[in-house]
């Protein structure tokens, strides 16, 4: 290996040294303050590091590997929405663990997975990034060992989620199996001159599809998804539903675009089938529920449908750059804003020991109560639900724009009919929180620390300037596609 | 290479049948036990799988993958044993019916 392939690698390399610091660290001296410390440091080393590493893209290291300016973009947003969950955690960890130290380490390596992903181009790495984000993740959900509903949420995660991983291996036994290599580039290649049926190749992709849509969620894969983010620690579920379904979204959408697997029409037109499913079933459903941690779960479901709409655009060769554009942008607003409404559950939950969930009465009148959290709820509300001059409205009129330009008029109206039902559960959690309160019903005062109350500032901004002055993000994403 | 040669289609098939039943174990059963172990038949189903293609294209590919598997299923099942001791311990069952708390 040469400097140029260590400097590609920079961001994997800090994060991976900086996970055996921290062990090390734990080993001698047991203080939550300097785990956090270090691995915010750790993260927005990482992070800067991408920019170092950027200079030098793109660039192939080994077979596994591919260091693109694309991939160094979601290293960096996967290092600060590491980050931001590691300082939402501090407080939320204390009351919840007996030793809450090891609970950084494991967001540490669930990060550097979600890095290895936005990097593989092979089925190996494809794989351990996969698995190191799951595993940490299982033991991350368990973590909090003062109440039981974490542990159940832990055995039906692993369960499931390790059922996909081997559903996914298995298709991609079979794509081995018929085209010899496990490249994306090459097995794409591959896949006209082979001697096997087009059926065991449809099946492959298709499992491939399916494993990697159940960590999605993806309706008709979807059934762990409310239990599983009811269940889990707040700042994990905020982790969850933005960091690591951003990392499976990039492979899978790598795994397309370089094997070529749109060229199978039936696989692309079962995408789009699922999408339109997973957006009125999201939506609908998150409609009946109260507890918002569960409303976010559906909500969630329905913007990954939202997000699998790309693929149909994608069927169009020209029509690509524009539609990866609208990936990108979409990822990374949707990522600032799940951290955003999920760090307020966090600082809500962080005190209550014994219970993990949020009832929209809970925050009834929250806005008179503490402006800044209600403000940073109100402005995760406003872009989830797509309104002007959040980055929840640019990300989806880029969507919007991708599947015009794609013909996909059926997808077009859903996602439509999709954010109209949407505005209504996501405004409801606003009128609860601007409700005056009543006397006898008044909600005990959350306790912020300084750093919560600086993320909160950093992200109401950020989701702000994402959705006013979107040009720069959108100039750099175009000039890297 | 003499002696008997399996044909791949043989082997794919053999996997595919194995991935069924594990699929079918971890649907149907209800002790958490039972299905890491179904879990454990369809990880090594896919790595039968990957070994057979490897053996048909004469590359060792389909066995570092295999070994890969291999390890990936031993941290998966590492943290397995532990949630399964700790739900032995809270809920003094390893029943997953009976776990069930969240609705849904």
């Amino acid at each position: 290996m040469t400097v140029a392939d260590f400097q590609a690698l920079s961001p994997l390399l800090v994060l991976a040294g900086g996970a055996t610091v921290l062990m090390l660290q734990i080993a001698f001296v047991r203080s939550v303050s300097l785990t956090a410390a270090l691995t915010v440091l750790t993260m927005a080393l990482a992070a800067l590091s991408c920019v170092h590493a950027a200079q030098i893209a793109p660039l192939q290291v080994t077979p596994l590997l591919q260091a693109d300016s694309f991939a160094l973009l979601f290293c960096v947003l996967f290092c600060i929405g590491g980050a931001a969950t590691a300082l939402l955690s501090q407080d939320y960890i204390r009351h919840h663990g007996d030793e809450p130290e090891e609970y950084f380490l494991l967001l540490m390596l669930s990060t550097l997975g979600a890095c290895v992903l936005a990097y593989a181009v092979h089925v190996a790495s494809l794989l351990l990034g996969l698995e190191l984000l799951s595993v940490s993740l299982y033991a991350l959900i368990a973590y909090p060992n003062k109440s039981i509903l974490p542990l159940e949420a832990a055995a039906k995660y692993l369960v499931l989620s390790g059922a996909a991983s081997a559903t996914a291996l298995f298709g991609f036994a079979l794509l081995y199996a018929a085209t010899g290599t496990l490249e994306f580039t090459a097995l794409g290649q591959q896949l006209d001159n082979t001697q096997m049926g087009q059926s065991v190749l449809l099946v492959g992709a298709a499992m491939v599809f399916t494993g990697l849509g159940f960590k999605l969620s993806l309706v008709p894969f979807h059934l762990w998804t409310p239990d599983v983010y009811d269940g889990a620690p707040a700042p994990i579920t905020g982790f969850l539903a933005s960091v690591a379904k951003a990392a499976v979204f990039v492979a899978l959408l790598r795994l397309f675009l370089d094997a070529d697997l749109f060229r199978y029409r039936i696989l692309v037109e079962i995408t789009g089938f699922l999408a339109i499913l997973s957006m009125l079933a999201g939506n609908l459903l998150a409609l009946l529920q109260t507890n918002i941690k569960r409303m976010l779960a559906y909500s969630s479901i329905a913007h990954i449908g939202y997000l699998m709409i790309i693929f149909m655009a994608c069927i169009t060769s020209d029509n690509r750059n524009l539609a990866s554009e609208a990936a990108a942008y979409y990822l990374v607003a949707y990522t600032a804003t799940t951290i955003a409404a999920f760090g307020l559950l966090t600082l809500i939950c962080a005190h209550q020991v014994e219970r993990e969930n949020v009832e929209l009465h809970h925050i009834s009148g929250l806005f008179w109560r503490q402006p800044l959290l209600g403000g940073l709820m109100l402005v995760a509300m406003l872009s989830l639900a797509g309104i002007p001059l959040t980055a929840g409205f640019v990300a989806k009129f880029y969507i919007f724009n991708a599947a015009v330009s794609g013909h996909n008029w059926v997808l077009l109206a859903t996602l439509i009919l999709g954010s109209g039902i949407g505005i209504y559960y996501y405004l409801r959690v606003v009128y609860y929180m601007t409700r005056r309160l009543e006397q006898h019903h008044v909600q005990p005062t959350v306790v912020v620390s300084w750093h919560a109350k600086a993320l909160s500032c950093i992200l109401i901004a950020g989701i702000l300037l994402l959705g006013t002055m979107p040009q720069s993000l959108m100039a750099y994403l175009r000039s890297i596609l | 290479m003499g002696g008997l040669q399996i044909p791949l289609e043989h082997v794919l098939l053999l996997a595919a049948t194995l991935f069924s039943c594990g699929l079918m174990g971890l649907m149907l059963r209800r002790n958490i036990i039972f299905m890491l172990m179904s879990l454990e038949v369809m990880l090594n189903a896919a790595a039968l799988a990957f070994v057979a293609a490897g053996a048909r294209w004469q590359q060792a590919d389909g066995q570092i993958i295999f070994l890969l598997i291999l390890s990936v299923a031993a941290a998966e099942v590492a943290v397995g044993l532990g949630l399964v001791l700790q739900i032995q311990r809270r809920f003094k069952t390893l029943d997953m019916d009976q776990v069930n708390r969240l609705r849904g």
